[in-house]
């Protein structure tokens, strides 16, 4: 069953392009969900692989996530926020699900010691390179401090209490800590 | 022990990376978070924020991918738009033993809604919860004044969605749930009574099936239970309750009487 509707919403139409597609995806547009597909799949990938690290089971997480846009996306209220940023917080809750399961947990911490900054990951992207530049230069401006956390955090996928043990820092401190690095974070890329 | 309010909201920015410690503690954040819209929208920015530090580690996903997302995508049913709650939800889960949704159960209007809530309030009194971890020693709560507003806050999200449908021993189940807030309130009616040495357990089923999570054991007063909350629910899951030996189990050992997609 191929698309009904004759013509897609383009990538030229602006950030409201993945709404638009959602918008059929709902319907059970199947063609839509391709294009989809092709504007999420990097991304959903890409920070699956960053916080799960094993490729074989990154994959597998990405196949759920986005069946997981398919099936939901009538539940994306574009009032709330960005189509990525639905996606994407998908994305990153099951890849913290993943690795926060205590087996996957275990084998990781052996294997773990450095933190995860995005410097060298800047290289592997295969889109938005000038975002992903951004990105790194808005990294850069945070305190070392606040940096190690959110990456820690995000791109490692532990709970706030692991980045304080990681880290040395009281509990109290690290949740004011990552607040105030991503309102940083926030303010530099001019989210709104 | 909950944290005061002004502590709760420093939390926006682990709430947002996905960095609470427990799921009780994102329940505690959401349920603070329904009445503190400065927090939504912090939450919110911090959340595209967060996608702007996902899309910068993009990477271009192995080709087999595609096919395997395709292959699934016309045997996996979508959920019905939230405005459209009495339609007929499509085929089940992928999970054998799961009985299809009744066509007829999903079908529940706002005066049903409303119905529920003048249960809730009426009942407000005699509200009480067991919950049985498994991986803890049995205990009992009663529910607090707390538990019974994230209750509220379940039923009154801008997203929630009811279900009411018959058992296959009898009686009916409702689950109302909140996709954002990731949790749903589950209610029964007229369950037959137990036989001795039996118990109901209730589950939460991961959408692929190789995650099932107890969530406790389901107490019976005069045939009715009050409310219970159910939170860290994924998408995709279903909530599930099993006739089990008394005491409960680690995994369901008999198939669900009722299922319903949490």
């Amino acid at each position: 069953m191929r698309a009904s509707e004759p013509e897609l919403p383009r990538p030229e139409d602006g950030d409201r392009y993945l709404d638009g597609l959602l918008a059929r995806v709902a319907r059970g547009d199947q063609a839509a969900f391709e294009a989809v597909y092709d504007d999420l799949a990097g991304p959903v990938y890409g920070l699956i692989l960053r916080v799960v690290r094993d490729p074989a089971q990154s994959e597998e997480v990405s196949q759920e996530v986005l069946l997981e846009i398919w099936r939901s996306a009538s539940r994306f209220d574009p009032a709330k926020g960005t189509a990525a940023t639905w996606a994407m917080t998908i994305a990153h809750r099951r890849a913290v699900d993943r690795v926060r399961s205590a087996a996957a947990a275990a084998a990781r911490e052996q294997r773990t010691a450095e933190v995860p900054v995005p410097h060298d990951a800047v290289a592997d992207v295969v889109e938005a390179s000038l975002d992903a530049e951004r990105v790194r230069r808005c990294l850069d401006g945070l305190t070392e401090s606040q940096r190690e956390s959110i990456t820690l955090a995000y791109y490692g996928g532990y709970s706030y209490r692991q980045v304080g043990e990681r880290l040395g820092i009281a509990l109290s401190t690290i949740k004011t800590r990552i607040r105030d690095g991503l309102i940083r974070m926030r303010d530099c890329l001019g989210v709104s | 022990m909950p944290l005061p309010r002004s502590s709760q909201h420093t939390l926006t920015g682990a709430y947002a990376l996905d960095a609470l410690d427990t799921d009780a503690e994102v329940a505690r954040f959401e349920r603070h978070m329904a009445r503190c819209q400065s927090c939504t929208s912090e939450v919110r920015g911090f959340q595209e924020t967060a996608t702007r530090l996902g899309t910068a580690v993009s990477r271009q996903p192995p080709t087999a991918l595609r096919a395997a997302v395709m292959d699934e995508v016309p045997r996996t049913r979508q959920l019905p738009a939230l405005d459209d709650g009495a339609r007929h939800r499509g085929p089940g889960p992928r999970l054998a033993w799961l009985p299809r949704l009744a066509t007829a159960g999903a079908a529940i209007g706002l005066a049903a809604a409303i119905a529920l809530g003048v249960v809730l309030v009426n009942t407000q009194n005699q509200l009480g919860q067991t919950q049985q971890r498994l991986s803890q020693a049995r205990h009992q709560l009663t529910m607090t004044k707390t538990e019974l507003a994230a209750i509220n806050a379940v039923r009154t999200a801008s997203d929630a969605t009811l279900v009411t449908k018959a058992t296959a021993i009898g009686g009916t189940v409702t689950v109302v749930a909140s996709a954002s807030k990731r949790q749903i309130v589950v209610t029964t009616r007229a369950l037959p009574a137990l036989r001795s040495g039996k118990v109901y357990q209730l589950w939460l089923i991961g959408s692929n099936g190789n995650r099932i999570r107890s969530e406790g054991l389901l107490v019976l007063h005069n045939g009715q239970t009050g409310p219970i909350l159910i939170s860290g629910v994924l998408s995709g899951d279903i909530f599930g309750i099993t006739l089990e030996p008394a005491g409960g189990t680690v995994q369901p050992t008999a198939k669900p009487f009722v299922a319903i997609p949490a």
